[in-house]
C-alpha cells in the first residue's frame, strides 16, 4: 500500500467521523468564492463574487434531495442549480433580499452606492441591475450595511456609520427616515427587530436601539469595556411579533468573546463566554455571529478560521468563563485535493430559516457546504430521559 | 474573365436527428445524442443514442432526414461513438443494420469491448422480456461491430485523405472519448459526456490546446454546481453501515464494468477501518470479467488504480469474498454486488425476490435503469411488482409472479458529469472560436451563455433539437503561383513561403457562379472597362461616305460577327464602337475613334490592327 501521510490521516478520520455528526452534507466549489448567502427563498440562496474587479451574482436552488424528507432515497437531485445569474463590475460585499419581492440590494464595501437588482422570473435566468441609489450621506467610504424591513413599502435600511442610518424607498429612492445623531461610529451589523425598530452595532461593540416611526430617538448600550477592538452582532427576533417583546443579541469580538443580552436591558449581560477558538486569520472582516432561528440557545460563530462553530448558550453563566462548542463544522479545511487549516477562512455562514439544523456555510477557497448537522448532546439527553 | 469566386465557406453543425428531452423517474434525466457535422464538404455523424425515454419508433433517431436525400453510407463520411452509454450508442445497430450504413464508424477499444455488452442486454430486455418486435437482433449487434474501428487516444487518425479524427481522454466512464474532427484547417471538437474532476477510478478529461472553430459540448449539467464525490461516497457508507448495523442486508446490482470496482474500493477501505465483520459479497464471473477489462484498458483508469494494479491484484479484497447463490438465504446482515444492474434478469434479480420483503433490507441502485425493467420500477416508488404472462426465457420469472416490496430503496448516481465550472474549464483548454451546447434548455442557460461569450469572446450557441447552427470559417485555399509571379514577389523583398512546406494539405471545394451572382454575394458593384483607341486614316472621301466605307470592309472581312452602322452614323461591331471624325483643315485626313468593353478586347485589337492598315481603294462607296 502507499504511504499514508498525516494530512491523509487527518482528512480520513473526519470523513468517518462525518458520518456520524452530519445527517446530510453536500460540498460545492464555486468558481469564485463568496462572502455573502442570501435567503430569496425557502429552497434559493443568493452568492456573489468578492473580487477587486468582475463579479458574478448567483441565485441558488438548494439540493432538492435535501428537503425530500418522506421518500428521500429515492431523490437523486443532489446538485445546486444556477436558476439565475448576472454580472457586475464591483465586489460584492453585503447582499440583502428585500422581502416580498424579487429584489436584492449590494454595496461593494467601499462605495456609498447602493445596487438593485432583479433576479428575475420562470421566463429568463438573467439578474438585471434595475439601478442605483447614490446615498448622500454616506461620509466615509468603509462599506454599507443593510437590512429590510419584513412589512410594509419596500425600502432599504442602511448606513455606513451610525450618523448616517437611513431608511429609503426602493422604487422612488426617497429618504423615509434619518436618524437624527452625529455618533461617527462606524457600523458593522444592523438588524431590524420589528417593522419599525431595529439595532445598530458599532465595531466597537455599543449597540444602539433605533426606530423609525421617530428620527430622534436613540438608545445606547456600550460594550461596556471588554475585551476585543472588532465587534459585530447577531439577533434573534421573532419576527411574526409587531413589536419586539424578547429578542436576544449576541455580540461577538475578535478576541472571541461572547456576550448575550435581552433587548429589554441590553446594559447587563444575560449571559456569556470566551469561545475556544485559535484564530488563524488577523483581519475580522469575516466575523459573523448568528442565533439558530428553530432553535433554542443555539448560536454560531465562524470567520476566525476554516470552522463554523455552534455553541448552546444556554448552559452559560453571567460571569465569563470559557465553553466548548457543542459542533464544529471542519469541512472547509478539508478540501478534496488536501487538508488545509491556514488558507481556507470561513467568509459566512446562514442557517435555514425553518429547518432547525440546516446550515449554509462558505470559505475563502470557493467552497460553499449544506450541512444538516446532528446535535449529539441533545440526542444523549434524550436517550438518558 | 473568369466566373469561378471563391466565397467564405462556412461549417454546419445539424442536430436535427438529436434530440434532448427528459423525463423524471427518481431524478434521472437521460436524452439522446445523435449530432450531424458538416465540415469541409464531409458529413460527420457523432454518437447515435437511443432514447430511453420511449417504447415505439421515437425511441430511434429520425434518420429519414438523410435518407430522403440517398443512402446513408453515401452522406455520412464517418460515425463516431463517445463512450458506451446507450443514450449515445444505443441507436447503432438500428443505424446501420436497419436503416443500411456501410461506412467506418469509430469509438475507444474499451468502448468497442463494452458497447456489445449493453446493446445485447438492452435487446434481452426489448425483445425477450416485453416482446417488443421491429428491433435489431444479437447478429446485428455483431454485424454492426464488426463495421466498428477501434481509436487510441492521441492518435491521429485518417478517415479519407482530407478528413481526420483525433481522440482525447473525456473521464467519464471506462473509454469515453472527446474526438476532434479536422478537415484542412477547419475543426470541430465533440465532447460527449465529460468530467473535468478525477475520482476514485478515472481521470480528468483532458485535451490540447487545438483552437477548433466549434467545440461542441455536452451541456445537460451545463447550469447546475455538482455536489462533490466525497458527499455521494458518505451517503453510500453511511447507509450502507446503518443497514448492517440494524443487521439488514444490502444488495447493490451492479454493471460488471461501471463503478462496482469504485464501490468495493471504497466498501474495503471502510470495512478494515471500522474493523466490521459483515461479510461483503461480489457475484461469481463478475470480478473475472472485471479483472480483464481493466488488465486491458489499465491505461484508462486513474493513476492511484494503475498504481495499486501494478501491486495487487485490484479485486483481491480482504473483505470482498466470491459469492455463492447458497448464501442469500443465510442469516445475519451481509453486502452483495451482483449483476445485471438493471434487476432484469440473473442473479441480482433473484436475491432481490428474496430479501424484497423484508424493511430491514435494502438495495441501492447506483445507476440508470431501463424502462421495463424491475429496477426502472422500483426507483419509481412501485411497492407492489408483478409480472404477466408472457412468454420469457428468464427462469426466475414465473406466471402471475407478484412481490411487495419493502426492502428501502436508494438511488445513487455516481455518474460523473460536467457542470458549468467544469465546461469553463474546458473551453480555457481548448479555446475554441465557437461553442456550441447541446443537451441543455436554451432559456435557463442564457446566463452561461452570456458568461462564455463575455469571458472568452467568442460565440455560443444552444441550438435546440432539429434546429440547424451555422458558423462561418475562413479556410486557407492552397493556389498554384507562377513561376514568374513568386520570382516578381522575391524581387520585392519580404517573407516567402518555404516552397517544400506546403501551409495547407487540403483543397478547397470552389464553387463556379455568374459573375452577377459574385458581384451579389460578395456586395460589389459592378464596374466597365473600356479601352479606346485613336487610328489616324488617309481617305478622301466624305466622313459619312468613310462610315459607310469601313461599314462595308468590316462586312466582307469579319463573317458571321454582328456589324451595324447606326443612324448616327457610328459603325459598330459587336461591342466595339467605330466613329469617323476630321478636321475642316485637313478633310481627307480621317480620325477613327474605336472604343470597346475588356470583354471584347481580342476583336478590339484585331480591327484596330486591321483599320491601321488602311481602307482598300476598289471599296465602292455605295
Amino acid at each position: 500500500m502507499y504511504e499514508i501521510s498525516s494530512d491523509e490521516n487527518e482528512f480520513e478520520d473526519w470523513f468517518i467521523e462525518s458520518l456520524k455528526i452530519y445527517s446530510n452534507i453536500h460540498e460545492y466549489q464555486l468558481e469564485h468564492p463568496t462572502r455573502v448567502i442570501e435567503w430569496t427563498g425557502e429552497k434559493n440562496v443568493c452568492v456573489a463574487g468578492y473580487n477587486l474587479s468582475k463579479n458574478e451574482i448567483l441565485e441558488l436552488l438548494l439540493p432538492l434531495k435535501l428537503f425530500a424528507d418522506d421518500n428521500q432515497g429515492l431523490c437523486a437531485e443532489r446538485d445546486f442549480k444556477v436558476v439565475h445569474g448576472g454580472f457586475t463590475d464591483g465586489s460584492i460585499h453585503c447582499l440583502k433580499h428585500i422581502p416580498g419581492t424579487r429584489c436584492v440590494v449590494t454595496n461593494d464595501g467601499s462605495s456609498s452606492k447602493l445596487q438593485v437588482w432583479d433576479v428575475g422570473g420562470d421566463d429568463c435566468d438573467v439578474i438585471k441591475k434595475t439601478g442605483d441609489i447614490h446615498l448622500k450621506t454616506a461620509s466615509l467610504d468603509k462599506g454599507v450595511k443593510i437590512d429590510s424591513p419584513l412589512t410594509g413599502n419596500a425600502s432599504v435600511l442602511h448606513g455606513s456609520q451610525v450618523n448616517d442610518i437611513q431608511l429609503t424607498e426602493l422604487t422612488s429612492g426617497t429618504p423615509l427616515y434619518t436618524l437624527g445623531t452625529d455618533i461617527p461610529d462606524v457600523l458593522s451589523s444592523l438588524r431590524f427587530v420589528s417593522g419599525s425598530v431595529f439595532l445598530a452595532c458599532s465595531v466597537n461593540g455599543d449597540v444602539y436601539v433605533g426606530d423609525t416611526r421617530s428620527p430622534s430617538y436613540l438608545q445606547k448600550s456600550p460594550a461596556g469595556g471588554r475585551e476585543g477592538n472588532h465587534w459585530c452582532m447577531g439577533v434573534r427576533a421573532d419576527s411574526s411579533l409587531p413589536e419586539p417583546s424578547s429578542c436576544s443579541v449576541a455580540r461577538l469580538s475578535s478576541s472571541c468573546q461572547a456576550v448575550v443580552s435581552d433587548l429589554r436591558n441590553l446594559k447587563s449581560p444575560v449571559c456569556q463566554a470566551q469561545l475556544n477558538v485559535q484564530r488563524k486569520t488577523t483581519s475580522d472582516e469575516f466575523l459573523i455571529v448568528t442565533w439558530a432561528p428553530a432553535l433554542d440557545n443555539c448560536l454560531a460563530v465562524s470567520g476566525f478560521d476554516g470552522m463554523v462553530q455552534i455553541y448552546n448558550t444556554a448552559s452559560w453563566r453571567p460571569e465569563l468563563m470559557e465553553f466548548q462548542p457543542i459542533f464544529i463544522h471542519r469541512g472547509h479545511m478539508m478540501s478534496d485535493a488536501h487538508f488545509d487549516t491556514s488558507s481556507s477562512v470561513v467568509t459566512t455562514h446562514v442557517w435555514h430559516p425553518s429547518r432547525p439544523w440546516t446550515v449554509l456555510s462558505a470559505a475563502g477557497d470557493g467552497s460553499v457546504h449544506v450541512w444538516d448537522w446532528v446535535d449529539n448532546t441533545t440526542a444523549s439527553s434524550k436517550s438518558l430521559a | 474573365p473568369t466566373g469561378l469566386y471563391a466565397v467564405p465557406r462556412s461549417m454546419h453543425v445539424s442536430l436535427s436527428i438529436s434530440s434532448s428531452c427528459s423525463f423524471s423517474g427518481a431524478g434521472q434525466d437521460v436524452g439522446r445524442s445523435c449530432i450531424l457535422v458538416s465540415i469541409g464538404g464531409k458529413n460527420i455523424m457523432l454518437d447515435c443514442g437511443m432514447h430511453m425515454g420511449y417504447n415505439d419508433d421515437r425511441r430511434f433517431p429520425d434518420f429519414s432526414y438523410i435518407t430522403q436525400q440517398g443512402r446513408l453510407t453515401e452522406f455520412l463520411d464517418c460515425v463516431i461513438i463517445s463512450h458506451f452509454h446507450l443514450d449515445h450508442c444505443g441507436a447503432l445497430p438500428y443505424m446501420s443494420e436497419m436503416v443500411g450504413y456501410d461506412g467506418p464508424i469509430y469509438m475507444t477499444h474499451p468502448t468497442k469491448a463494452i458497447c456489445p455488452i449493453l446493446l445485447e442486454d438492452f435487446r434481452k430486455i426489448t425483445v425477450d422480456k416485453k416482446g417488443e418486435t421491429n428491433f435489431f437482433t444479437s447478429q446485428m449487434i455483431k454485424d454492426c461491430m464488426k463495421k466498428v474501428i477501434p481509436l487510441n487516444l492521441h492518435q491521429t487518425v485518417q478517415v479519407d485523405d482530407e478528413l481526420e479524427i483525433k481522440a482525447y481522454y473525456a473521464g467519464h466512464v471506462l473509454g469515453a472519448a472527446m474526438v476532434q474532427i479536422k478537415v484542412g484547417s477547419e475543426s470541430v471538437v465533440y465532447t460527449g459526456d465529460y468530467n473535468m474532476t478525477p475520482d476514485r477510478h478515472l481521470g480528468a478529461a483532458w485535451i490540447d490546446k487545438c483552437r477548433p472553430d466549434i467545440l461542441i459540448s455536452e451541456s445537460t449539467y451545463a447550469t447546475t454546481i455538482r455536489d462533490s464525490k466525497r458527499c455521494r461516497e458518505r451517503d453510500f457508507l453511511k447507509k450502507v453501515h446503518e443497514t448492517v448495523e440494524r443487521g439488514g442486508k444490502v444488495l447493490i446490482p451492479v454493471f460488471a464494468l461501471g463503478r462496482a470496482q469504485e464501490l468495493c474500493i471504497l466498501l474495503e477501505t471502510f470495512w478494515e477501518r471500522m474493523n466490521m465483520k459483515a461479510p461483503i459479497y461480489f457475484s461469481t464471473g463478475l470480478t473475472e470479467k472485471a479483472n480483464h477489462y481493466y488488465k486491458l484498458f489499465i491505461t484508462w483508469t486513474n493513476q492511484k488504480i494503475r498504481k495499486t494494479f501494478v501491486q495487487r491484484n485490484m479485486f483481491e479484497f480482504k473483505h470482498i469474498k466470491a459469492f455463492d447463490r447458497s448464501y442469500i438465504d443465510n442469516p445475519g446482515p451481509m453486502v452483495v454486488f451482483a449483476t445485471p444492474g438493471m434487476l432484469h434478469a440473473g442473479l441480482s434479480l433473484q436475491i432481490f425476490r428474496k430479501w424484497a420483503g423484508n424493511e430491514k433490507n435494502m438495495i441501492i441502485m447506483p445507476g440508470y435503469c431501463v424502462q421495463g425493467t424491475i429496477g426502472h420500477k422500483i426507483l419509481n416508488g412501485q411497492k407492489k411488482l408483478e409480472l404477466e404472462n408472457r412468454q420469457t426465457v428468464i427462469p426466475e420469472y414465473e406466471p402471475g409472479w407478484s412481490l411487495e416490496v419493502k426492502l428501502q430503496v436508494e438511488y445513487m448516481s455516481f455518474s460523473a458529469h460536467a457542470d458549468a465550472k467544469g465546461i469553463m474549464q474546458l473551453i480555457r483548454m481548448a479555446e475554441p472560436r465557437n461553442m456550441l451546447l447541446v443537451h441543455g434548455e436554451a432559456k435557463k442557460m442564457e446566463f452561461l451563455k452570456d458568461k462564455i461569450e463575455q469571458e472568452f469572446s467568442i460565440n455560443c450557441f444552444m441550438p435546440a433539437n432539429g434546429e440547424t447552427s451555422t458558423v462561418a470559417t475562413n479556410p486557407s485555399v492552397p493556389v498554384d503561383i507562377s513561376l514568374n509571379l513568386l520570382k516578381r514577389e522575391m524581387a520585392l523583398g519580404g517573407p516567402l513561403p518555404d516552397p517544400k512546406k506546403p501551409r495547407t494539405i487540403w483543397r478547397a471545394s470552389l464553387r463556379l457562379v455568374s459573375p452577377e451572382q459574385a458581384l451579389k454575394e460578395l456586395g460589389l458593384s459592378e464596374h466597365q472597362l473600356r479601352f479606346t483607341c485613336r487610328v489616324q486614316l488617309q481617305d478622301a472621301h466624305s466622313d459619312s461616305d468613310t462610315h459607310i466605307r469601313i461599314y462595308t470592309h468590316l462586312k466582307s472581312v469579319l463573317k458571321g460577327y454582328t456589324i451595324q452602322h447606326l443612324p448616327d452614323g457610328t459603325v459598330m461591331v459587336e461591342s466595339i464602337v467605330i466613329k469617323v471624325s476630321s478636321s475642316p483643315e485637313e478633310p481627307n485626313t480621317k480620325v477613327l475613334l474605336l472604343s470597346w468593353s475588356y470583354q471584347d478586347e481580342d476583336l478590339g485589337s484585331f480591327l484596330s490592327t486591321l483599320l491601321k492598315k488602311g481602307l482598300p481603294a476598289a471599296l465602292s462607296s455605295m
